[in-house]
Order: C-alpha cells, then sequence, then structure tokens
C-alpha cells in the first residue's frame, strides 16, 4: 500500500503538509507527487493497493481536510468510516479522461524528487533514442513532430534549434526560460514541480542537436518550490549520468545551472532575459541579433519554455510523426499547429486549474467539457487567453479552435496558456484596465511608447472605471494603443494593448456605457454602484452593520437597516455578510 | 556599388553601418534622441522609425544595419505617426519651462530672462543685440509698456517681480550712449513694401522687412513717425528725444520714412498695392470713443488720446481749471497726469470700479496720486451739463461692485438715486480707442469696424495687402502686441516675397503652472532695486522724464534677482526641436514624473523631470568612460537614471568628465557655469584643449565675453579638465600625459565592460 500526497504548490498551499502530517504521525509512509491539475480539488491523497495478484488500484481523495484525514486512516485500519465522501467525484475524474497529457504526462503521478519513478514511466528513453541519431536528424524529427515555442510566440522549435546549430561557436547555450510571469498561468511551475526530469531531458535533447553543452534554468525567484525540486532532479540526474561528461558513453557533454530570476515580468523575454543572466537590468534590447547568433555572453544560444522542453522527450521517446498527428487521432480536423497545449483556467470557471488538451479544440470545449462551465450558473461573458499579452475572446466566439493563427484572428494570442473566465459579472473595462495595470508596472521603461504610453492608457482607463470618461477618450485609448504595438522595441509594449483592444473590439458599448450613460453593466465599477438594503429582505441582524468600515449602515435590531450612500465606499462588505441576500447592488445616482 | 533607396532616391552606403548612419550620411533627416555614434545602439526612444519595404513593422533607423536593396521610406504617414506619438508621449512626461513665464506672457516674446540674465553678467552688447532680435525700439517701449512680463514674473513668488522694463530701457538707453547698434541688413532683394503707418507696429514691420534686404517705405499722416508713442505718450514719460533716436536708428537701416501723408487723400490702397509687392497697414486706432452720454458735443469735452495730441501741439494752459478724466487705464493716467502738469486747479479721475479693478499700471495710479489727482471711485458720468454749448457740470452716478463678470472683474451696479454733480471746466474721456477706416474700402472688416487679418499670416481680404496692430481684428492693445504681430507679419511677408507663404506658427513649449510661494521658501529674500525718480513736487511743475534711470551697479544688482524659470537648455534641447520640427500637440495629458533638482556636483545639475530615458548618460558613462557612475533603477513609468546606490553624484565613481551632460538631448544634465546661468544662443569655436598632451578637440561656447562652456567635438571626448578647468582659471601648458580612459575610448577599445 502506497499513500501519496498531492504537494505542489497548490496542494501545499491548501494544506498538504499537515495532511501528511497526520497520516506521519499515524506511522503511515507517505510518498509525494506533484500537481495534477485539479487545483481546486487539493489536497489531494491517493491511495494505491496491491491485490492478491499484485494489480494496483488507486483511490484517490480530494479537498481532504483534517477531518478526512482521520476518515481515510480509519478506512485503512479497517475501522469503520466515512471516507467514500471524500472520494474523487466522476463528474471530475472525466476531467482527465478529455485531455491529452503530454508535458503534464508525469505530473500528479510520479514522485518529482525520485528519477527512478520518472525513468520507470519511460523517462530518459527519449534521450537515449536522440543520442542514437545525428544532431539533423534530431532536429529533423522536432521539425516532423511540428512542436512550436509553447511560451507564448509559438515559433518552431526546430528552427531555432537549426539556426543555434548552425551558428558558429563553440560554446553555446542552452536556457530554459521558467520565468513565468503571467499572471493566471502556472503551467511551468506545475512542470519543474511534479515532473522536473522532462525538462532537463527535453534540453538535454536539445543541447545535443545544437551541440552546446551549457544549460541553464532561469526561474523566477517565487517558485522556491520547484528550484528546489529542480535541483535534486539535477543532482540525481548527474549521478545517473544524464549530465555531465560523455552522457551515456555518447561522448556528448552536458550540464544545467539554474538562475533564479528577481520576478521581472519582461524578464520572460528572451533578450530581457540573457541581460538578466549577465547580472545587468532586464531590458530587452533590439533583434538582429538574434540569441541563435549572439545570446548569453554574446554565445549562440538557444531559448526555450519549459513546457516546450518538457514535451520534447515524449516526441523522442514516441515519435514526431505521432506528436503532429494528435489532433487528428483525436478526432479533431483543421488544427493549424500540432501537439498539444497547457491551459491554466482561471476565473469563474468551475473547474480551476491545469489542463493539458490537443491543440485544435475549441475555447468552448476547453471552457464546458473540460472545465466545467461557468461558477455558480451565471452566464459566461468572455475569456482572457493570453494573459496580460492576450485578448479576450467574447462568447460568441467560443467555438474558435485553438490554434496560434484563429486565437490571432480574434484578436488574442496562445501565449502561455492562461485561460481567465469571466461571466456576466465581470466588467470588460474593468477587466481590460487590470491587465495594463499589470503591463504598466512591468514594462522595464526603456522605450517610450512602452513606458509613457501603457501609462497614459492606464490613466484613461482609471479615468473611465472611476466615472470621469470624456467621449473622446475612446478615440484616444484606440489610437494610442495602436501606437504602442507599433513603437514598442519588444513583445510587452507590443502586445500590452491587447486586453484594451480586444475589448474595445467586442465590448465597445461597455466602454460607451461608462462614459456616456455612467453605468456599469456588470455592477462592478465602484464609482457606479451603490449598494440598498431589501427591506423586505433584511432581518435586522446588524451583521452589516458591525462590518461597516465607515458606520454608513444604520438600523435597530430586528427592524431592516439602511446604507447611507454618501458614506458608502462600495467596499462589498455588507453584501458579503449578508446570510439573507438583502444587500442589492444598484445603480449610483448621478448629480447631472 | 550596393545602393539602398531612400524616399525613392538611391544612396551609397558602407558595410556594416546603420540605416541611420546611411541616412544622414546622405543628407536625409531622421530625428532621434538615443543615439549617439560614441555607445552602441539602444533603441529607446522610438523617434527614429522608419518604414523599411518588405518589414510588416517600422524599423529603428539607428539599430538597424543597412543592407543592400533596402527601400527606406523615412516620413511616411505610417512612420510619422509613430514618431510623433513618441514625441507627444515624451513632451507628456517633460516637468518644466521651455521659456520663462516672462517671455511667454510678452505678446511680442522678448527674451526678458536672456537679456536680463546678460546683463547680470555685464553683457550691455548681447543683451541689447538679443533685444533688438524682437524689438527695434526698446528703450521707448521699455520706458511705456504695462509689462505683462513683470505681471508674470515668478520672482513675486519670493517677494516683487524683477524690473524686467526698466532694465530693458537701462540697457537701450546704454547702447543710445555708446555708439548704438545697427542690425545687419540682408543685401537688397529688389522688393519694395509699404507700410501705412509710423507707430510702433509700423517701426518694427519696417526694421524687420529691412533686414531682410526689402525696400521699405514707412508713410504716416502725421508731421513726424512714432504714431502713438509720438502723440499719445506725454514727455515725462517719454521723452520724444528718446524715440526719435530710435527711429533715427531705424531710418539709418535705410528704412524710407514720408510723413502728412494720409490713406484716402494722399494714396490709395489700390495704388500701393499696384506700386509695392506687398503693403503692411499699421494705422493703429485714432478715434476715441464716446460715451454715448447727453453732453458729449459741448465745447470742453474732449478725447484722451485728442487731448494729448492737443498738448503735444499747442500750448495748453489750464491754470484755474476744473478737469475730469473719465476711465481707469494708462490713457486716462496720461491724461490726468498731464493736466496736472499744465497747472489744471483740480484734476478728478472719474472711474466706475474701484482701484483694485483699474487696468493702469499701478505705478501710474500711485504717481498719479502723488501728483494730485483726486481719484473718484464707483462713478459713472450720466450727463455732461453746460451753459451756452460750454461744459460746466458733470453729473456722476455713482455704483457699487456687484457681481463678477465672464472677465472675473466685479461689474458696478448704479446706486439707483444716488448722483453727484461736479463743477467742472474740461472733460476727458479716456475710455477706448478705435480706428479710422478712411481709406480701407474693398477691405473686409470685422463687426467690431477693425480690419480682418488672419491671426497667423496677417492677411487681409486683398492680396498683397497685410495688417497688424490696433486696427486689426480685436482692436487697440498695447504696443508691444503690435511690435510682436509686427515682427510675426515680417517674417510671413518675407516668405510671401520669397514665393511660398508660411504662416506663423506658435512654438508647443511644456510649462510649470503649479509653482507658489512655498516651492520659493528657500529663497532669499532681496527687494526689487527702485529705480531713482523726481519727487511729486518737482513732476507737478513740467514734463520732465519722472524716472531717473539705474546706475550700472544697481541694474546688475536688480538683473541678479533674476529666477532664471526658463529651461537653460531651450537653444539646444532636441526634444523642443523635434516637437516643433513634426507640429506635435500635447495629446496625450496625464501625470508627470517628479523629483528634485540635484546641483551637489560641483560641475552638473540634474534634472530629472526633463529626462526622457534616452540611457545615454548611463551607456556614455559605462560603455566609453568606463565607469558606471549612473544607471537606471525602478520599472515601467518610475524608471529613473540615478547615481550608484543613490548616493549623491560626487560620492560616487563619477569622475567628472562631464560626458554625461554632453549627450544629453535635453536639460535633464546641465553643466554649471561661472556666471549667472542664462539661456543663450552660444557663438562656438573650435579649438584644442592644452591641458595635457593628448590635445583633445574642444569646442569653446561663448556669448560676447562670456566664456559659458568647453564641449567635446562631435563624436570626441573630454576629461573633466579639458570640460571644466577653465571655471578655475587653469589654463597652463601642462605636458601630464592623458587620462587612462581618454586613451583606451580614443583607441576604439571600449571600456572593459563591452
Amino acid at each position: 500500500m502506497r499513500i501519496v500526497i498531492g504537494k505542489g504548490s497548490c496542494g501545499v498551499a491548501a494544506g498538504a503538509g499537515k495532511i501528511e502530517g497526520i497520516f506521519k504521525a499515524e506511522g503511515f509512509e507517505t510518498g509525494i507527487t506533484g500537481c495534477i491539475g485539479m487545483c481546486y480539488l487539493e489536497p489531494i491523497v491517493e491511495v494505491y493497493d496491491s491485490d492478491v495478484s499484485g494489480n494496483e488500484a488507486k483511490k484517490t481523495y480530494v479537498n481532504v481536510n483534517e477531518k478526512a484525514a482521520r476518515e481515510i486512516i480509519n478506512s485503512l485500519l479497517g475501522k469503520k468510516n466515512q471516507a467514500g465522501k471524500y472520494g474523487l467525484p466522476e463528474e471530475d475524474a472525466a476531467i482527465l479522461a478529455g485531455q491529452k497529457r503530454i508535458a503534464l504526462r508525469n505530473c500528479g503521478i510520479i514522485n518529482p524528487e525520485k528519477i527512478e519513478e520518472y525513468t520507470a514511466r519511460g523517462g530518459y528513453a527519449g534521450l537515449k533514442r536522440s543520442l542514437a541519431l545525428a544532431p539533423e536528424a534530431v532536429i529533423e524529427e522536432v521539425k516532423t513532430s511540428g512542436l512550436a515555442g509553447r511560451g507564448g510566440a509559438g515559433f518552431p522549435t526546430w528552427f531555432k534549434w537549426n539556426a543555434a546549430k548552425n551558428s558558429s561557436g563553440e560554446e553555446k547555450y542552452t536556457i530554459c526560460n521558467a520565468d513565468e510571469g503571467d499572471p493566471g498561468a502556472f503551467m511551468d511551475r506545475a512542470i519543474i514541480e511534479g515532473d522536473p526530469h522532462s525538462v532537463i531531458e527535453g534540453m538535454l535533447i536539445g543541447a545535443y542537436a545544437m551541440g552546446s553543452s551549457h544549460g541553464v534554468v532561469y526561474v523566477r525567484a517565487e517558485y522556491p518550490l520547484a528550484i528546489v525540486r529542480l535541483n535534486i532532479a539535477l543532482e540525481q540526474a548527474r549521478d545517473a549520468g544524464y549530465l555531465g561528461k560523455n552522457i551515456a558513453g555518447s561522448g556528448f557533454d552536458f550540464d544545467i545551472r539554474v538562475k533564479a530570476g528577481a520576478g521581472a515580468f519582461v524578464c520572460g523575454e528572451e533578450t530581457a532575459l540573457i541581460a538578466s543572466l549577465e547580472g545587468e537590468r532586464g531590458m530587452p534590447r533590439l533583434k538582429p541579433p538574434f540569441p541563435a547568433q549572439k545570446g548569453f555572453w554574446q554565445k549562440p544560444s538557444n531559448i526555450n519554455n519549459v513546457e516546450t522542453y518538457a514535451s520534447v522527450p515524449w516526441i523522442f521517446s514516441h515519435s514526431g510523426r505521432e506528436f503532429a498527428d494528435i489532433a487528428k487521432n483525436s478526432g479533431i480536423t483543421g488544427a493549424q499547429a500540432t501537439g498539444t497545449k497547457v491551459f491554466a483556467l482561471t476565473g469563474k470557471i468551475r473547474k480551476g486549474g491545469l489542463v493539458e488538451v490537443p491543440i485544435g479544440m475549441t475555447v468552448r470545449k476547453v471552457i464546458f467539457d473540460i472545465g466545467g462551465g461557468i461558477k455558480n450558473g451565471k452566464a459566461f461573458k468572455a475569456v482572457q487567453l493570453g494573459g496580460p499579452s492576450g485578448g479576450c475572446v467574447p462568447a460568441e466566439l467560443a467555438d474558435t479552435v485553438i490554434d496560434y493563427q484563429s486565437l490571432a484572428k480574434t484578436g488574442a494570442i496562445m501565449g502561455s496558456g492562461g485561460m481567465v473566465v469571466m461571466d456576466e459579472d465581470t466588467c470588460m473595462v474593468d477587466v481590460a484596465r487590470f491587465f495594463l495595470d499589470f503591463t504598466c508596472k512591468e514594462s522595464c521603461g526603456k522605450c517610450t511608447h512602452c513606458r509613457i504610453g501603457t501609462k497614459r492608457m492606464l490613466e484613461i482607463l482609471n479615468r473611465i472605471v472611476g466615472g470621469y470618461g470624456e467621449e473622446e477618450d475612446i478615440e484616444i485609448l484606440e489610437q494610442l494603443a495602436n501606437q504602442v504595438k507599433e513603437g514598442s522595441l519588444c513583445g510587452l509594449g507590443q502586445t500590452a494593448p491587447n486586453p484594451v483592444l480586444t475589448t474595445l473590439r467586442y465590448f465597445k458599448h461597455e466602454y460607451r456605457d461608462h462614459i456616456v450613460n455612467r453605468k456599469c453593466t456588470a455592477k462592478q465599477c465602484k464609482n457606479f454602484i451603490c449598494y440598498e438594503i431589501d427591506a423586505k429582505k433584511c432581518k435586522g441582524c446588524g451583521l452589516c452593520k458591525k462590518d461597516c468600515p465607515t458606520a454608513a449602515i444604520s438600523g435597530e435590531m430586528k427592524e431592516p437597516h439602511t446604507i447611507k450612500t454618501a458614506d458608502c465606499i462600495a467596499c462589498r462588505r455588507c453584501k458579503d455578510s449578508c446570510k439573507f441576500n438583502a444587500v442589492k447592488v444598484g445603480d449610483r445616482k448621478w448629480i447631472q | 556599388m550596393d545602393t539602398i533607396t531612400v524616399n525613392g532616391k538611391q544612396i551609397d552606403f558602407l558595410s556594416g553601418e546603420t540605416v541611420l548612419a546611411a541616412v544622414q550620411r546622405a543628407g536625409v533627416f531622421i530625428p532621434t534622441l538615443c543615439h549617439d555614434e560614441r555607445v552602441t545602439p539602444y533603441a529607446s526612444c522610438g523617434v527614429c522609425v522608419v518604414e523599411l519595404e518588405g518589414s510588416p513593422r517600422l524599423v529603428r533607423a539607428c539599430s538597424t544595419m543597412v543592407a543592400a536593396g533596402q527601400s527606406i521610406l523615412t516620413d511616411s504617414p505610417r512612420a510619422l505617426a509613430t514618431r510623433k506619438a513618441a514625441l507627444a508621449l515624451l513632451l507628456s512626461d517633460h516637468r518644466g519651462d521651455c521659456r520663462p513665464p516672462c517671455v511667454e506672457a510678452c505678446p511680442g516674446k522678448t527674451d526678458c530672462q536672456g537679456y536680463v540674465g546678460l546683463l547680470a553678467n555685464g553683457e550691455y552688447m548681447e543683451a541689447l543685440t538679443l533685444i533688438k532680435e524682437r524689438l527695434p525700439l526698446p528703450a521707448s517701449i521699455g520706458r511705456v509698456c504695462p509689462r505683462p512680463c513683470e505681471t508674470a514674473c515668478r520672482r513675486k513668488l519670493v517677494e516683487e517681480p524683477i524690473s524686467i522694463a526698466q532694465l530693458k530701457y537701462h540697457i537701450a538707453d546704454h547702447d543710445l550712449r555708446s555708439g548704438a547698434y545697427l542690425p545687419e541688413v540682408a543685401t537688397d532683394s529688389g522688393k519694395k513694401v509699404a507700410i501705412i503707418g509710423g507707430g510702433p507696429g509700423g517701426l518694427t514691420a519696417a526694421f524687420f522687412l529691412r533686414k531682410q534686404g526689402h525696400q521699405v517705405d514707412v508713410l504716416d499722416m502725421m508731421p513726424e513717425m512714432g504714431g502713438m508713442l509720438r502723440y499719445g505718450i506725454p514727455e515725462y514719460r517719454l521723452p520724444k528725444k528718446v524715440l526719435a533716436e530710435e527711429i533715427a536708428l531705424i531710418a539709418k537701416m535705410g528704412v524710407h520714412m514720408r510723413n502728412n501723408v494720409r490713406l484716402g487723400t494722399d494714396m490709395t490702397l489700390d495704388g500701393l498695392a499696384q506700386t509695392y509687392d506687398a503693403v503692411v497697414i499699421a494705422i493703429g486706432a485714432w478715434k476715441s470713443i464716446g460715451m454715448r452720454i447727453p453732453g458729449e458735443n459741448l465745447q470742453g469735452v474732449d478725447g484722451g488720446i485728442d487731448f494729448l495730441r492737443r498738448v503735444h501741439f499747442e500750448k495748453v494752459d489750464l491754470t484755474g481749471k476744473r478737469v475730469a478724466i473719465v476711465g481707469g487705464g494708462n490713457t486716462a493716467m496720461d491724461a490726468c497726469r498731464t493736466a496736472v502738469r499744465l497747472n489744471a486747479a483740480h484734476v478728478y479721475t472719474v472711474y466706475r470700479r474701484t482701484k483694485a479693478e483699474m487696468p493702469a499700471d499701478a505705478i501710474e495710479i500711485e504717481e498719479a496720486e502723488e501728483e494730485g489727482v483726486i481719484f473718484k471711485y464707483l462713478a459713472n458720468p450720466l450727463e455732461i451739463l453746460g451753459e451756452n454749448g460750454i461744459v460746466k457740470r458733470i453729473s456722476l452716478q455713482k455704483m457699487r461692485l456687484g457681481e463678477p463678470d465672464a472677465s472675473g472683474r466685479r461689474s458696478p451696479v448704479p446706486i439707483e438715486g444716488d448722483i453727484e454733480i461736479m463743477d467742472v471746466d474740461l472733460v476727458i474721456m479716456a475710455i477706448g480707442q478705435q480706428n479710422d477706416n478712411t481709406g480701407l474700402d474693398g477691405l473686409s472688416l470685422t463687426k467690431r469696424g477693425t480690419i480682418a487679418a488672419d491671426e497667423t499670416s496677417f492677411r487681409t481680404s486683398i492680396e498683397k495687402i497685410f495688417a497688424i496692430g490696433d486696427a486689426t481684428n480685436r482692436g487697440a492693445d498695447i504696443a508691444i502686441t503690435a511690435i510682436g504681430e509686427a515682427r510675426m507679419a515680417a517674417g510671413v511677408i518675407g516668405s510671401f516675397l520669397e514665393g511660398e507663404m508660411l504662416p506663423y506658427r506658435a512654438p508647443v513649449l511644456v510649462k510649470r503652472e503649479d509653482l507658489t510661494e512655498s516651492d520659493f521658501a528657500d529663497r532669499e529674500k532681496a527687494a526689487r532695486v527702485k529705480m531713482r525718480h523726481r519727487s511729486a513736487k518737482e513732476r507737478r511743475s513740467g514734463f520732465s522724464e519722472v524716472n531717473l534711470g539705474y546706475s550700472a551697479e544697481e541694474a546688475k544688482r536688480e538683473a541678479s534677482r533674476c529666477l532664471e524659470c526658463g529651461c537653460l537648455d531651450y537653444f539646444e534641447c532636441k526634444l523642443l526641436d523635434y516637437v516643433n520640427r513634426y507640429g506635435v500637440k500635447p495629446v496625450y495629458p496625464g501625470e508627470a514624473r517628479k523629483y528634485a533638482v540635484s546641483d551637489e556636483h560641483p560641475y552638473i545639475t540634474r534634472n530629472m523631470e526633463k529626462c526622457v530615458l534616452c540611457g545615454l548618460c548611463v551607456r556614455i558613462c559605462e560603455e566609453v568612460v568606463g565607469v558606471a557612475a549612473l544607471g537606471l533603477v525602478n520599472r515601467g513609468f518610475s524608471t529613473v537614471v540615478a547615481p550608484e546606490m543613490r548616493r549623491p553624484l560626487k560620492e560616487t565613481s563619477c569622475i567628472s568628465c562631464g560626458m554625461c551632460v554632453s549627450l544629453c538631448p535635453t536639460g535633464a544634465l546641465l553643466e554649471k557655469t561661472a556666471q549667472k546661468p542664462v539661456p543663450v544662443r552660444e557663438e562656438l569655436t573650435k579649438t584644442a584643449c592644452n591641458l595635457c598632451e593628448a590635445r583633445c578637440g574642444i569646442i569653446m561656447a561663448t556669448r560676447g565675453d562670456l566664456h559659458l562652456r568647453n564641449l567635446p567635438v562631435e563624436g570626441g571626448l573630454l576629461c573633466e579638465k579639458g570640460r571644466f578647468a577653465f571655471l578655475n582659471g587653469e589654463t597652463s601648458d601642462k605636458q601630464e600625459a592623458p587620462p587612462e580612459w581618454i586613451v583606451r575610448a580614443s583607441s576604439g577599445k571600449g571600456s572593459s565592460r563591452t
């Protein structure tokens, strides 16, 4: 019998450490695994049991709190228990069935701190196969697979490898970009935490193809667990002879070191990442020269994202053709890219977490069939794809196929795979403002259009959501957005206006509502709403009055309360505290 | 040889150079703020964007390598839009005053800060030539101008404004006494311009058109030139000798002046238009406005300017007379103070509001009071009463102040039934002037009856005919307004005579409007140096000039009070140049970064509110000097250049070479000067530094006798000694070895870090 506890960051945050302690205190040995992707069900505990014939059966318990842990222990001890209450619901089990897990193939299954669990599932077989091939053949296989950069830009991986390979120079660098900065994207973290060897193996194969002997993983310092597990994995890989001199007797030398980044979003841009690696301020520079020609320390360098590298071993343990045919074999037609993509589902979605699906699936299928649809039965309004660099895809375009080109047509991007789902209660102007606030703060400050342009756009958006918008603001905003795209040096600035441009494209009426009608349709923007108490529903319990930070609520106990709008700061605490749903959100009356 | 195409023209290029270098070498202009050949391309400002055929994106010329067959459009609509957006964004985050408030307030845009600063440094001649770039009559205007410059002067936030106008005529008087400057006149253009009216506007137009080399004839109806300056301003404010001297200088430039010729009788517009290549109407407003009250036509009722003109021609004696002047402007003050000097028994000034609302200069009111004028505020004439057609009494409706009107002044409201009747012998109505339209047939007029002239080109409805000053558009204004229009019109007419008329465009400037007393709380108070003047008693008895002038020492002391509001980099600022070159408007208003000025360094002043974050200072210091005393800190909009470890610059590894200042495209980094700092156009002289063996090239920037700066030659380097040693008077010919970094950088090796 084995007990495995999900100890990715999501599990740890949900209390996995405490649960682990309970099992240990009761004398049980426990193992760990990474994130299976169902973050909303963490902590997850799995119990593997072998029957007489040696077949392993697995029982999965979810949302395991202290009480649940006791019940599970009771069941393990054969005592009367209610552990069944915490079993994985069928509906959620189906989520896994709908996926095609390649980059995430081992996440939530193996113990990331044990190389033997990785190799037991076919790990390092791809490396061995590729070492038997000529570097050109390795690149050819990647080309056949159609693998494209999963970090956002979707640039063909073989092309970059080939460019680095053909660059003259003895010293070349294979760099892994694990500076995952998009708010709402966490697949790279999950992969490193859950299956670090897949990244190491992918880098090894790439390095072999390019003739590189130095590897660097640039991880943001905010991922401490990932750094720990990566270092453990590197140590184990070295011990196993997968890193170091003459790897697997092939004569190929390669080793990897880890560099913790200080957490600037822009350092995900490859030239900024290189500057940061060199100890300089993380600022992008103009390309060309491309890193494949002049990269880290002016040497030819290749930079791929975590998910890209993690997909590579599968291509070699299976085949490039099989990777390219994933969509076809999943019954999907018309996809203009190959393989799978990991998406981080967040926002108003019922089953938030990480999912990996064949490229070519529609947005609707991912959100409804896999993500379980919208929380609380609300209506689906839009989904932000690609984080702050991406755009929103409105509900009416939900049948858009997820591939690089189809998404680009909507104004969104695949990006790193963040999917922030929004429902009817989301104010789209505020969404644009939120993302722009992020890019404005994360701009490196180098080029004019991005540094000042995003600031000015943010000021306009703040005006609009604050109730001070002017009709001409929409035009200025749109014009400025296009100039920021046009004039910025790197991807950050070139894509920063996307949330604004797409919300302007699909939800211009919401901008107009704010400016002309002084109304936030979604009833989110504080300056446009007021809270009122429904006298019929109010029981006079006084909870809201107690919670109100500005003493705007008055009323006798057991009598309906009232809110004085003038004193109300629209903090929503009354609405959240009311047990009788008596607090309503109305439109604020404006003095004309 | 391989070529590239730039704006449709083939040009050669050198392999390995950038698009910017190749295009600039071919003489085609591409602006850039962040590029300098001494450092590696950085591509931050976004101003050098051009369209490259086949490229989906605009490219940055500064960091795009040239390649055979490229086709480049430097000013395509797309490139221009992005370039202008960059400039407008930079402008929105640039705090300061390109020009000082005094200059901005002056309708003639005289460079007050410039000449006051030059005077403070003892540079009389330079100050005078600077004044004459805008104003040919400084001795006269300095005496009569109501001084909007001083109203705007920020020194008032410390204690009192600078006496700008008095300093101006101090400089001009000095010039008249010591040789009288004459500007250079361009060679004869063969074009002829007629100017109708020899007042301040007409004479100024004549001055500037003559400077351009045109034949200029000034035609005036009066016996002598000067217009209102001569016939409307009393002698005690402007001695006619001073005016005559200044007019004589204009005549000396070759301007023909004809008097006693009147439009409509002695000449016609049509006739002039046929004889001349251009005609400028500068006839002023010479008709007093009446009050439309009963009794206006009685004998003993006069208009303000009519009275002043009469005094000019006739011997008027008011002994024993009671005189009432109606009005609150400077003409009213001129009239009442003239009446005092003509020995009137009682002189009243009747004004319908209070002293606080009076448009006349405070000093005029004060001096009139001293001279015994009785001010009757809150009174408005109802009727002038006479006997046998001669004025005897005036009845005044007493007023009170009501609500503020559109102009913000509280408007007077009659107090029902409160009427005062005063015995008077003479009523002078000084409430305004209008123009006499005789001879203007065929010209379009405004609703007010003034000549309709385009406000940017000064064109009238008739080809070749231009009009300026009191006779146009909004009507009578102060002299310097007419002078300003005359100068602008001279520029427009110059372009018209050359074949393509270019209208005047006011430059886009950054201004600060948020300063208050507290911003100057640390300034040491220094009261205005008052000009000596005659006592009231002495003044009453004659028309001698009231003011007695400054001594050189007083003038210097007064001029030294200037706060130097206008940016010292005005004449070199690339941002300002580009903004105006491309007609960029401040279309993206928003928050601008705020920083305190750091001037702790012995040679360098840093003002990050003017920084465009081009990074040139950071890069030259690191890449070429090899020091890295400056770096970028913070991110996004808050990014700022700061000395290492955020310490004061002088406490860093800075070696005071000043290369950062040399490369700064704006006024963010400035050299300290040995003199009172003043923004002026510098004279640049190329020479060599003799403080060590390197003998680096130097550009000496001077103005007059002022040695302002030493700069490296274009693309060159200079160390602390070459740059700043002259400030301490170090000039000796030493045979020392040059600093290590100069040797290294000049050998092309760059710094160890690159």
